[in-house]
């Protein structure tokens, strides 16, 4: 039993992917074509992107619940600056802003020392109504066609998204697993008091993070917004839960200290094959939301057995 | 004879998968006796303890409880019987008052039996303190009591189910020596009344000075019961650790004067803590510094390592006047600090014992200012450090809190010592750890000096402050009180100073 948590933890959620997989291939003779897993890989992106930054933040001891609202607000950013300054620009500067707010976010937990749970659902609204403002309360039309190659155009045969995705995986692999700052934000999770008797900047690296969760909800929302061609000040309400959920059923722990990145990348996959597999039996759209309400309790359950269990067995002296 | 016994263990046998915690023990308690239960850590007291206390259920051997086979299943059913538990961590709810704790589950009610009578609750709970001869208000919250009311609170619950039987887990872990002595007279007053207490410490002394008898475990078994009066700690701790450990306290202590000074402290004052203290701290000296709760010990400490800031004074390093304003700035100087609370400030929980180790000094052991760590220097200086230390771990990927007490504390001085120290500050160097473990921390000390690291220290375990400095300090709120050397160094004195009596009337040097 020990054994197969420890386990679980790794790669449990490997394990979901691979039973959806048999699942899909079952139940639709279309799911193991190519442009199929293509496809579902593709539409995995955003809640894997992210999840990587909500990997972070949670492994920090942290919390965002403003990642939804940022998108949006670089969706509006973006849809705006295109025609001003051209594509590279636009982006550059809606990810600036983007990371902006992560830094607003990351300077009011540490210096005004709120905590991240009431300090981003306020930004989430705030941030909602900026959007809102800045985009005079309607969605604005992009012209520019060639903008729609970030989201929907494909290289070699494979949609560009899928790229984005795996270029940031490696980046947050390398930065949590390779880096002094990867260390430091695991220090701070796990027993922040000792992190900063240690003598770490733990404020710096917690700033640090937010700005890079901010960051990652920057680049879904381009994506997004690249593939309807729309700037949309209400986009994507409630996606902080898939994101969330991303990362504890890939075995981040809630509890901070530990970040699963693998774990994550194949939560955000998962996730797609889930919104496939609904679709396949002719579930409504809307039902997503709930899909996703049920699996993050799954996996929030799962966390809390896991800890309890272990918990125990270490109180009754066990070797665990 | 007979009638007397309370409580007998016959072959008392529990067994998680993959190990036996408590294996075969006899044991056997006498109305109004004390038993003091020792054994280092894992020897199986707690689970012990548990079965006692209905937590867990032995899977062999009899428990006869005034003359009854039982077996309790809850701890409720333990409690009805007339055995209340004070377990370490404690079971009081932070939100609630006194008195509801002290009456948990047992509240007096009123108006059809529904309504707790809150009039009755308070003066039930008032008498009950009374009897403790304590001062805390009945209607005050727990989360508003400092730690050692908590434990009067512990232990007046104990006493308001009547218990014919009250076991105390390591219950001076937490207190003062003023409050210890008025809780040894809480158990004399006990031992008096007829009520049975098994003691639990970690504090052979303690054990001694209270206990008619004391049952040494090992390795889940009963290693032997001694009459108190009729032996001595060389042969309890022999008992213990199952081998003969020659001195507690090794090595050669200096004179300190025979040193360079590496660092002076002048006119040094916290606000409300500590007021215009002035000492030299030589190199290759462990220096003592001893005082009660308030003493200002503590927060000296802490602020040299630059952890809380002072209000005045300076500090010299190798004769320059240094700032030491953050921790960065104090580790920077060579500083290193092991906190008193292992748990809470002082490891990474979720971390591998390597990481652990070179948290510190992990931005040193990269390419290009922290990006791209050094996967074989970072084993290096960790394999450095372990050697030095005698870390005991399964393989440095391992969680740290996977091992023992002892173990922790050596990681955790190992991670001060990787950025290569030169001040070593110590709060509570042994705090929580087995004696066998103990005594290798000493050594360690010991030899950390003699390769010329400074060490500070601070202790509540008064032999250790006696036996392991080569110089002790003592502050009594907030003041120098007294200064001894290897010398004039003396268990009585060092209490006296330590509760304020007066300079002149122990024969400290006076300051």
């Amino acid at each position: 039993m020990i054994k197969f948590l420890k386990l679980y933890e790794k790669i449990g959620i490997f394990i979901f992917f691979v039973l959806g997989s048999i699942f899909l291939s079952i139940a639709s003779p279309n799911f193991l074509r190519g442009d199929t897993i293509l496809n579902i890989v593709a539409q995995g992106t955003y809640g894997a992107v992210v999840g990587f930054g909500m990997t972070l933040a949670i492994t920090s001891g942290g919390f965002d619940l403003s990642v939804d609202a940022v998108m949006a607000l670089t969706s509006v950013f973006i849809s705006i600056l295109i025609p001003l300054i051209g594509i590279p620009f636009a982006i550059l500067i809606s990810l600036i802003v983007a990371s902006f707010v992560g830094m607003v976010n990351g300077l009011i937990i540490t210096k005004l020392r709120v905590s991240p749970l009431i300090t981003t659902l306020a930004m989430m609204t705030i941030i909602r109504g900026v959007a809102l403002i800045v985009a005079g309360g309607k969605q604005i039309v992009i012209q520019q066609k060639l903008f729609m190659e970030v989201g929907t155009g494909k290289t070699l045969g494979v949609p560009n998204p899928i790229y984005i995705m795996i270029v940031l995986f490696a980046v947050f692999y390398f930065l949590l697993y390779h880096t002094a700052f990867g260390r430091h934000v695991s220090a701070v999770g796990s027993n922040e008091s000792a992190a900063k008797i240690s003598g770490l900047k733990v404020d710096l690296i917690k700033i640090f993070v937010f700005v890079i969760v901010s960051f990652t909800a920057g680049v879904a929302g381009t994506i997004r917004t690249s593939q309807t061609l729309i700037g949309i000040p209400t986009m994507s309400p409630g996606f902080v839960l898939v994101a969330i959920t991303v990362t504890i059923l890939g075995g981040t722990s809630l509890a901070g200290g530990r970040g699963n990145l693998w774990g994550t990348l194949f939560a955000g996959v998962f996730i797609s094959m889930i919104y496939y597999g609904l679709n396949l039996i002719g579930v409504q759209i809307f039902y997503q939301m709930l899909s996703v309400g049920i699996v993050l309790l799954f996996a929030l359950f799962i966390d809390g057995v896991r800890s309890r269990y272990l918990e125990t067995m270490r109180a009754k002296g066990i070797k665990v | 004879m007979h009638d007397r016994e309370l409580l007998r263990l016959e072959n008392v046998t529990k067994i998680f998968p993959g190990v036996v915690a408590v294996d075969g023990v006899d044991f056997d308690m006498n109305r109004g006796e004390v038993h003091a239960l020792v054994g280092e850590n894992g020897a199986g007291k707690s689970t012990l303890i548990k079965i006692l206390g209905g937590i867990y259920q032995p899977d062999s051997g009899r428990i006869i409880f005034e003359d009854q086979d039982v077996v309790f299943y809850s701890t409720h059913q333990s409690q009805e019987s007339g055995i209340s538990v004070i377990y370490q961590e404690f079971n009081l709810i932070p939100d609630l008052s006194v008195a509801e704790n002290i009456f948990i589950g047992r509240e007096p009610k009123r108006i059809l039996n529904r309504f707790i009578n809150w009039k009755k609750i308070n003066s039930d709970a008032q008498v009950v303190l009374d009897r403790l001869d304590v001062q805390i208000d009945p209607s005050e919250f727990i989360s508003e009591l400092p730690v050692a009311e908590r434990q009067m609170v512990e232990i007046a619950k104990a006493l308001s189910i009547e218990s014919k039987l009250i076991i105390m887990d390591e219950p001076t872990a937490t207190l003062t020596e003023k409050e210890v002595r008025k809780l040894f007279e809480i158990i004399d007053g006990l031992r008096n009344e007829g009520v049975s207490i098994i003691y639990i410490s970690h504090r052979l002394e303690e054990a001694f000075e209270l206990s008619d008898r004391i049952t040494v475990l090992r390795d889940g078994k009963k290693i032997g019961t001694r009459i108190s009066a009729n032996t001595t700690e060389g042969e309890i701790i022999e008992m213990m650790v199952g081998k003969v450990v020659k001195s507690y306290f090794s090595g050669e202590r200096r004179a300190s004067e025979e040193r360079d000074v590496i660092m002076e402290v002048k006119n040094y004052s916290i606000a409300d803590h500590v007021d215009d203290v002035s000492f030299k701290l030589y190199k290759g000296e462990i220096l003592g510094f001893a005082g009660i709760l308030g003493s200002g010990v503590h927060h000296l400490l802490k602020s040299l390592y630059g952890a809380i800031p002072r209000k005045s004074g300076e500090i010299f390093f190798e004769g320059k006047p240094v700032r030491i304003d953050t921790v960065r700035d104090s580790i920077r100087l060579g500083f290193g600090y092991v906190t008193e609370d292992r748990k809470n400030t002082g490891i990474l929980p979720d971390m591998s014992v390597l990481h652990n180790v070179t948290i510190i000094i992990i931005k040193m052991l990269t390419f290009f200012r922290g990006l791209f760590i050094k996967d074989a220097r970072e084993k290096e200086s960790f394999e450095r450090i372990r050697g030095r230390l005698n870390i005991r771990f399964t393989e440095p990927g391992q969680k740290i809190i996977y091992l023992s007490g002892g173990n922790q504390q050596k990681v955790v001085i190992g991670r001060t010592l990787i950025t290569d120290c030169r001040v070593l500050i110590l709060q509570e160097p042994t705090r929580g750890i087995d004696v066998g473990a103990k005594a290798e921390i000493h050594r360690i000390m010991r030899e950390l000096a003699n390769q010329g690291i400074s060490i500070i220290m601070t202790s509540s375990e008064l032999p250790e402050l006696v036996n392991l400095p080569d110089r002790c300090i003592v502050l009594y709120k907030g003041h120098i009180a007294a200064e001894f050397t290897k010398d004039t160094m003396d268990e009585e004195k060092l209490v006296a100073a330590q509760i304020g009596q007066k300079v002149g009337d122990i024969s400290g040097e006076s300051l």
